[in-house]
């Protein structure tokens, strides 16, 4: 009883951490003065030569609206090269995006063959690193569909030489599509207009989203580019970034937009992916983390919250078994007090890990009233991401246990019913 | 308190404490009131409706916004709280009449998440309505 007891209080104090750890974010979002950042017609005196890579595996129904879009971006072309990486596609991808390297001669494709190609977004990297010929390397999903001048505003904060990488801001392109658009635009929101924002404002670990997003080549060749074992290969590619010494900067002005999945099922995979990913993270790096020298200590506590952050469903329905079971065997009079944390645990664990207040603040910054009305709803991704992160936990448990070492790399497949919503 | 950081949009807030302090001194009457209300010094009701007034004080009343329509939304959404925590009182009067306890024990089991839908939804709500006053505003800055 003494032991359940101290559990559920460890627990109750871990989820209270990241209770304030998340409403500090929303007050920085809020109120914290920034620099204005330079404006899209000012020309950066910074111009590296710069290669966007594009991995795309069965993307004919998206390839040609982000290839068109990378002929309209502003950054001057002599400076710049887009490497399609067509990862063993099975469908027209690879021959829309000859078309395009036809017309284009920046834009240049590479085949991955059937026989060991289509085996996830890593290796599709590392194949497309060794054809880069830029300073500055970004990487976009086929799905994305950027502002003109996101590569000067995001290359702009590789003037300092601490910073590694940089990631931007994603919104949802076919947010009106369905149910489960909106509450991922709304999980979207509070992810990045407050929690990377904050992050990146409080000098806290900045997290590299894999997309939208780019680095030095230097420092991916010096970390010899991306581990196909990981599952979120962005978040690993984070850690490694930081605990090489350098920096992750977040731009809130480079805005790109993505095709959200439309479904539950689609949600499900996605999800289970990304838990999954962050799970293995977890336990690759959290020592390293917590006794880098690199790292300050900020850095190291925040960077072992966010390595946690998809054990926080588990922990507060944990904490809500213990905390029914602890009161009903034995109701003592500090369980009443204890018990009170438990609905506070469901309040800052809602949504994409990110609390309810966070999620509606990022909407308010961003002039979105009627979103907010379904902020209540995101209580049904919470529930689900529960089932997703249990079952993460056990997949990866169980892979521990039988040796394996790969995990099947599932994709998210795009229909291009976001291109209804560009004008 | 359109300030021109807030209409910059990218450049932070500056929170209205005025407004802060006007709401802390209602916060703490109402909490008090609840106090005096209800019954057997329920916590786990308290704590719903202290968070729910904390939640109001800290993120929605140092938002721009005029001050009786903040005043009028924590009120009515105390009368929301208070609602449900009279049908929650009044099912378990109703089960201890058939001498159960069964509702008590399903009740505090599921008790985060029936807290969780009023104080999200009525939050959200209002946090609706002052994000549209400040896009009202802005509309009339720019024309």
């Amino acid at each position: 009883m003494q032991l359940l007891s101290i559990a559920f209080m460890g627990l109750a104090a871990l989820i209270t951490a990241y209770l304030i750890r998340h409403y500090l974010f929303t007050l920085v979002a809020l109120y914290h003065k920034k620099e204005a950042p330079p404006s899209s017609s000012n020309k950066t005196v910074y111009e590296p030569t710069v290669s966007v890579m594009i991995p795309a595996h069965n993307e004919e129904q998206v390839i040609e609206r982000i290839l068109q879009r990378m002929t309209e971006l502003t950054y001057p072309k002599e400076k710049f090269e887009v490497i399609v990486i067509d990862d063993a596609s099975t469908d027209k991808t690879g021959e829309k995006a000859k078309t395009f390297a036809k017309n284009y001669s920046f834009i240049h494709v590479v085949h991955r063959d059937p026989a060991y190609g289509g085996r996830g977004k890593p290796e599709a990297l590392n194949r497309g690193l060794k054809h880069v010929s830029g300073e500055i390397i970004y990487c976009f999903d086929a799905d994305y569909y950027p502002q003109r001048d996101v590569i000067e505003k995001l290359t702009a904060c590789f003037i300092n030489p601490k910073v590694g990488a940089v990631q931007g801001r994603v919104t949802v392109l076919n947010e009106s599509h369905s149910l489960v658009t909106r509450l991922v635009a709304l999980e979207r929101t509070g992810g990045y207009r407050v929690d990377q924002f904050a992050r990146n404002e409080l000098g806290l670990i900045t997290q590299f989203g894999g997309t939208m997003g780019g680095f030095r080549r230097s420092l991916i060749e010096r970390l010899r580019g991306w581990d196909p074992d990981m599952l979120a290969e962005d978040t690993d590619l984070t850690f490694r970034i930081y605990l090489a010494g350098y920096k992750v900067k977040y731009v809130n002005d480079a805005d790109c937009y993505e095709e959200a999945v439309e479904n539950w099922r689609s949600y499900w995979r996605q999800r289970s992916r990304w838990a999954k990913g962050h799970m293995q993270c977890a336990f690759r790096h959290i020592w390293s983390v917590l006794w880098s020298r690199n790292l300050r200590l900020r850095e190291k506590v925040d960077g072992f919250l966010l390595l946690n952050i998809y054990f926080v469903p588990l922990f507060a329905v944990l904490a809500w078994i213990l905390g029914a079971v602890l009161f009903l065997l034995q109701p003592p009079g500090w369980m009443n007090l204890l018990w009170m944390t438990v609905p506070i645990s469901f309040y800052s664990s809602v949504g994409n890990f990110a609390p309810f207040f966070e999620v509606g603040i990022g909407a308010y910054l961003d002039g979105r009233n009627r979103i907010c009305w379904l902020i209540p709803l995101l209580l049904l991704t919470f529930m689900l991401n529960i089932l997703i992160c249990t079952k993460a936990l056990i997949d990866l448990c169980l892979s521990k246990i039988t040796g394996k070492k790969r995990h099947k790399w599932t994709k998210t497949v795009h229909n291009g019913n976001g291109s209804h919503y560009i004008k | 308190m359109a300030s021109k950081e807030c209409r910059l949009g990218h450049l932070g807030m500056r929170p209205n404490f005025f407004h802060m302090a006007v709401g802390s001194v209602l916060v703490t009457t109402i909490i008090f009131l609840h106090l005096q209300l209800i019954r057997k010094f329920d916590l786990p009701a308290l704590a719903a409706i202290g968070f729910f007034n904390l939640l109001f004080l800290f993120l929605l009343f140092p938002l721009e916004g005029p001050l009786l329509r903040k005043i009028v939304l924590l009120i009515a959404g105390n009368h929301v709280g208070a609602l449900w925590y009279i049908i929650q009182l009044s099912f378990e009067d109703a089960f201890l009449f058939l001498n159960t306890d069964l509702f008590k024990i399903i009740a505090l089991i599921a008790k985060p998440l029936i807290d969780f839908v009023w104080i999200v939804a009525v939050w959200s709500l209002s946090l609706s309505v002052l994000a549209s006053y400040r896009i009202r505003m802005e509309r009339l800055e720019k024309s």
